[in-house]
C-alpha cells in the first residue's frame, strides 16, 4: 500500500472482508460432495444456495429427459445408455454437466483462497447449461432445417404468387354426335361431312348392341375433327328416349386427347342393349357423340377471389362493429377507471381498484379464447367474433381512455373556472378538448388491432377471412390461401397507414 | 375596494399555508405580491376567487365576503374577477378565440355552452380583446402553435373577456424572457390606467416590482412580513428585498440596476 489515501477497504460488502472458515481444498471437497456447500462454507452462502438449487434444477431436467428418451427401460444404467443412444445430443447434455459439477467445486477452491475477488465464469457456465438444455427440451434441429427447407418451396411459392387461382375460364363444350343405326338397315344414315365445326364420323353407321352373357356388339371407328387439342374428350352414348351414358370399354370409361390438330380416332365395341335378348326391337337410331369441356371462354374472377373479398369485407366491418360497441362500453368504464377522478374517497377508490381488476383480467386473456367461449354461445360466424373482440376493446380501451384522463392539465380546468363558468361548462370547455384527441387516436388504433385480430378470430369459427385461410390450408389449396394471406396483408398495411394519418392529425 | 382579513388556510394534508394574513388594497390600485416560492402567494390569489376554500378568515369584496358565497353567487362574483396565470392554463389544442371567448362562459348559458355557441357580441368582443393586445392575426390558429408571451397575451384577453372590476395574476411574466416580460407587464399596466381595473399581482423581480406597482405585500412562510406604498417600494434597496425574499432576488436589466429615477420613463 503505497497509496494511503486509496483505501477501497470500506466499500467492500461486509461479510468478503472475513476470510474463509475452510482452506480452498476443503471447500472444493465439499462442493464435490454437496455442490455449493463450499461455497457455503467460505462464507459466501447465497452464492451457495443458488448453485445448490441450480444445480438440482439440472440433475432432475437431465433425469427426465433421459427417462423421456428411453421410456420403455427400466435401471439408471440401461436408461442412461439408451438415451445416449438414441438421443445423441444427449452427450453433449452429459458432458457439459460433467464439467459443471467440477467447476462447482473449483469456484468454491478459488473462491477460498480469495475471498474479495469473486469469479463469475460458474455462472456463464451453467447460463450455457440451460442453454444446452434448452437446445435438446425444444428438440432443435438444423440438420432437418436446412435440409428439408426446399420442400417447403412449392407451398411457399403457391402462396407467394397465389394470383393463377384468382382467374378462371368460362368453359365452352365442344360436341359433336354421329347417328347409328341399330340393327342395320338398307338404308344406314349418311356419314358426317366434316367441316369447320366439331365433327364426328363413325364408320360404319349402323351396328348391333351387345348382349349381356352373349354376342359382343359390332365395332365401330370412330374418327374427330376439329376439337380442342390436349383437352379430353369423352365418347357418350344418347338413346331413343333420351338417356345420355359414358362409353365403357375394358371396364374403363374411354377418354381420348385429341392431337394437336384437334383429331383423334378410336374404336369402340357398342354398348349393351337395355332390353333382355327376347325382346323384339324396331329399327332405332341411336346417337354416338364426343364432348369435351373447354376452358377456353372470356377470362373472369374466381369464385375463390369472390369469397375472398367478401370474407374480407366481413372481416373488416367485424372489426369496425367491435371497436363501435368497445368504445359504447369503455367510456363509461373508463371514467370509472380513471384514479384522478376516483381517489375522492375510499369508496370509488375501492371501485377503481376493482374496475382495473377486472379491466386488467379481461385484457390478459387472449380474444381466441373469448371467440371459442363466444362461439359456444352464438355459434359460428361473425357475431361469435364480434363479442371476442367486443370484451377484448372494452377492456384495452377502458384502460388507454381511463390514462389519458388521468393525464389531462388541471390548469386549464382552473382557468375556466375562475371565469365563473359552471360544472358542465368546464367540462366542456376544458376538460373534454384534452381528451378528445388522445381518444380519437386510442380508438383507431384500436380498430387497426381489431380488424388484424378478426383475422385470427376466424381460425377458431368467429367469421370472416380467417375462417376461410384455415378452411383453405386444411385442404390443402395453398393457392387460396395465399390469396387470404395477401389480402390481410394489403388490408393490415392500408389500414396501418390510414390510421397513423388519422393519429397524427390528432396529437 | 378588497379587504382580506385574517386569512388562513391548512391543507388537508397538514401544510399551512397561509397564516392570518390580512391587508387591504383599495379599487384601481397596482399590488404587488413579492415571496419566494412556497410562500403562499398562490394560494392567497386562488383563495381571492376561491379556486382554494380558505380556512379562516374574510375576504370583503365591494361588501360582500368571497369566502362565504356559494352556487351562483359565487360564479357571479368570479366572472367579475379576472385571473391570469404563470403557465398560462390555455386549452392548447383549441382555437386562440375559442380560449379567449371561454373568458365569456360566465354570461353565457349552459344550453348554448353545450352547443358550442357563443354570441355575435361576445366574438366581436373576443376579437376587439385580441386586436388589442395586438395578436389579432392568431384568432384562428391553435393555442399551442403560439409563442410563450403571445399565449399569454391570449391569457389576459381571457381575462379581458369577463369585463373584470379585479384581474388577479400569478406571476404571470414568470415563464418569460425579461424583454416579453415587460410587454405583458405594460399591457397589465394598461389595463390598471386605462380601464381602472384593480391590479393583485405576484411578481419576482425587483425592477418590475419598482416600475409598475403602486403597492406591495411581502409573504414569507404564509405569514405577511412587509407591507409598503409607491414611496417604500422606490426606497426599497436590494438588501430589504434580500430580506424578504432570501439570497435568490434577482434583477431583470442590469442597466437599470440602482437607477430608479430612469425607471419612470419606461423601459424599451
Amino acid at each position: 500500500m503505497t497509496d494511503k489515501n486509496l483505501n477501497l477497504d470500506h466499500i467492500i460488502p461486509e461479510d468478503a472482508r472475513e476470510p474463509s472458515l475452510v482452506p480452498a481444498p476443503a471447500a472444493a471437497l465439499a462442493s464435490l460432495v454437496v455442490p455449493g456447500l463450499g461455497q457455503a462454507l467460505t462464507r459466501s452462502v447465497r452464492r451457495g444456495l443458488i448453485l445448490f438449487f441450480s444445480f438440482l434444477t439440472v440433475v432432475g431436467l437431465i433425469l427426465w429427459r433421459f427417462t423421456l428418451a428411453a421410456p420403455r427401460d427400466t435401471g439408471w444404467w440401461d436408461i442412461f445408455k439408451k438415451g445416449l443412444y438414441l438421443d445423441p445430443f444427449l452427450i453433449v447434455v452429459s458432458f457439459l454437466f460433467a464439467i459443471l459439477y467440477l467447476w462447482i467445486a473449483f469456484d468454491a477452491y478459488s473462491l477460498a483462497r480469495d475471498r474479495q475477488n469473486t469469479p463469475l465464469g460458474v455462472f456463464v457456465f451453467l447460463a450455457i447449461m440451460f442453454f444446452a438444455l434448452g437446445w435438446q427440451i425444444g428438440k432443435i434441429n438444423l440438420y432437418s432445417f436446412v435440409t428439408n427447407a426446399d420442400e417447403a418451396l412449392p407451398a411457399l411459392g403457391r402462396v407467394g404468387w397465389p394470383w393463377e387461382k384468382a382467374i378462371s375460364y368460362e368453359s365452352v363444350i365442344f360436341q359433336a354426335e354421329a347417328d347409328i343405326e341399330i340393327p342395320c338397315s338398307e338404308t344406314p344414315p349418311a356419314v358426317n361431312v366434316v367441316t369447320d365445326e366439331p365433327t364426328l364420323v363413325s364408320s360404319p353407321t349402323c351396328g348391333i348392341l351387345s348382349v349381356q352373357e352373349g354376342e359382343p356388339g359390332s365395332e365401330l371407328h370412330l374418327e374427330g375433327y376439329n376439337f380442342s387439342p390436349g383437352i379430353e374428350v369423352n365418347i357418350m352414348w344418347k338413346d331413343p328416349i333420351g338417356n345420355e351414358f359414358r362409353q365403357r370399354q375394358g371396364g374403363k370409361y374411354v377418354i381420348i386427347i385429341p392431337d394437336e390438330n384437334g383429331y383423334f380416332e378410336t374404336d369402340i365395341i357398342m354398348p349393351y342393349r337395355l332390353l333382355p335378348p327376347s325382346a323384339t326391337e324396331p329399327t332405332y337410331i341411336w346417337n354416338v357423340f364426343a364432348r369435351q369441356v373447354a376452358e377456353r371462354g372470356k377470362a373472369k374472377l374466381s369464385d375463390d377471389f369472390k369469397k375472398i373479398v367478401e370474407k374480407m369485407i366481413e372481416t373488416i366491418f367485424i372489426g369496425m362493429m367491435a371497436t363501435f360497441f368497445g368504445i359504447i362500453f369503455a367510456l363509461p368504464v373508463s371514467f370509472l377507471a380513471a384514479r384522478n377522478l376516483m381517489s375522492a374517497s375510499w369508496v370509488t377508490l375501492l371501485m377503481y381498484y376493482l374496475v382495473r381488476a377486472i379491466l386488467n383480467i379481461i385484457r390478459s386473456i387472449e380474444p381466441i379464447i373469448w371467440a371459442i367461449i363466444a362461439v359456444i354461445v352464438v355459434g359460428l360466424g361473425p357475431f361469435a367474433g364480434i363479442l371476442a373482440l367486443v370484451l377484448h376493446s372494452i377492456a384495452a380501451l377502458g384502460k388507454l381512455y381511463s390514462e389519458a384522463i388521468e393525464s389531462i392539465d388541471p390548469g386549464p380546468i382552473e382557468a375556466i373556472q375562475a371565469t365563473g363558468a359552471n360544472w358542465l361548462q368546464t367540462v366542456i370547455y376544458a376538460v373534454i378538448p384534452q381528451i378528445v384527441p388522445p381518444f380519437v387516436s386510442f380508438t383507431i388504433y384500436r380498430w387497426d388491432i381489431n380488424v388484424r385480430m378478426s383475422t385470427i378470430i376466424g381460425l377458431v369459427g368467429g367469421g370472416g377471412i380467417g375462417f376461410l385461410l384455415i378452411q383453405y390450408i386444411r385442404i390443402l389449396d395453398y393457392r387460396s390461401a395465399g390469396m387470404c394471406v395477401w389480402f390481410i396483408a394489403i388490408t393490415v398495411a392500408i389500414l396501418d397507414y390510414v390510421s397513423a394519418e388519422i393519429r397524427a392529425r390528432f396529437t | 375596494m378588497l379587504e382580506v382579513r385574517h386569512l388562513t388556510k391548512i391543507y388537508d394534508d397538514g401544510t399551512q399555508a397561509l397564516k392570518d394574513v390580512s391587508f387591504s388594497v383599495p379599487d384601481g390600485e397596482f399590488m404587488v405580491v413579492i415571496g419566494l416560492s412556497g410562500s403562499g402567494k398562490s394560494t392567497m390569489l386562488r383563495c381571492i376567487n376561491r379556486l382554494i376554500d380558505p380556512t379562516e378568515g374574510e375576504i370583503i369584496w365591494d361588501g360582500v365576503d368571497l369566502a362565504q358565497l356559494k352556487g351562483d353567487d359565487l360564479r357571479n362574483a368570479r366572472r367579475k374577477i379576472g385571473m391570469i396565470f404563470q403557465h398560462f392554463n390555455l386549452v392548447k389544442r383549441s382555437h386562440v378565440l375559442t380560449n379567449v371567448l371561454t373568458g365569456r362562459l360566465g354570461y353565457t348559458s349552459s344550453w348554448n355552452s353545450l352547443l358550442g355557441r357563443f354570441s355575435s357580441q361576445d366574438k366581436e368582443k373576443a376579437l376587439v380583446a385580441l386586436k388589442r393586445l395586438g395578436i389579432l392575426e392568431q384568432a384562428y390558429k391553435r393555442a399551442d402553435e403560439l409563442s410563450g408571451g403571445q399565449q399569454q397575451r391570449v391569457g389576459v384577453a381571457r381575462a379581458l373577456m369577463q369585463d373584470p372590476k379585479m384581474i388577479l395574476a400569478d406571476e404571470p411574466v414568470a415563464s418569460l424572457d425579461p424583454v416579453l416580460a415587460h410587454s405583458i407587464m405594460q399591457y397589465l399596466e394598461m389595463l390598471n390606467k386605462e380601464d381602472g381595473m384593480t391590479m393583485i399581482c405576484s411578481l419576482h423581480y425587483l425592477d418590475l416590482v419598482q416600475r409598475y406597482s403602486t403597492s406591495v405585500i411581502g409573504l414569507k412562510d404564509g405569514e405577511l412580513v412587509y407591507e409598503g406604498g409607491k414611496d417604500d417600494i422606490l426606497a426599497m434597496t436590494d438588501e430589504q428585498f434580500k430580506n424578504i425574499y432570501g439570497e435568490e432576488a434577482e434583477r431583470v436589466g442590469s442597466g437599470l440596476e440602482g437607477n430608479l429615477q430612469a425607471n419612470a420613463g419606461g423601459v424599451a
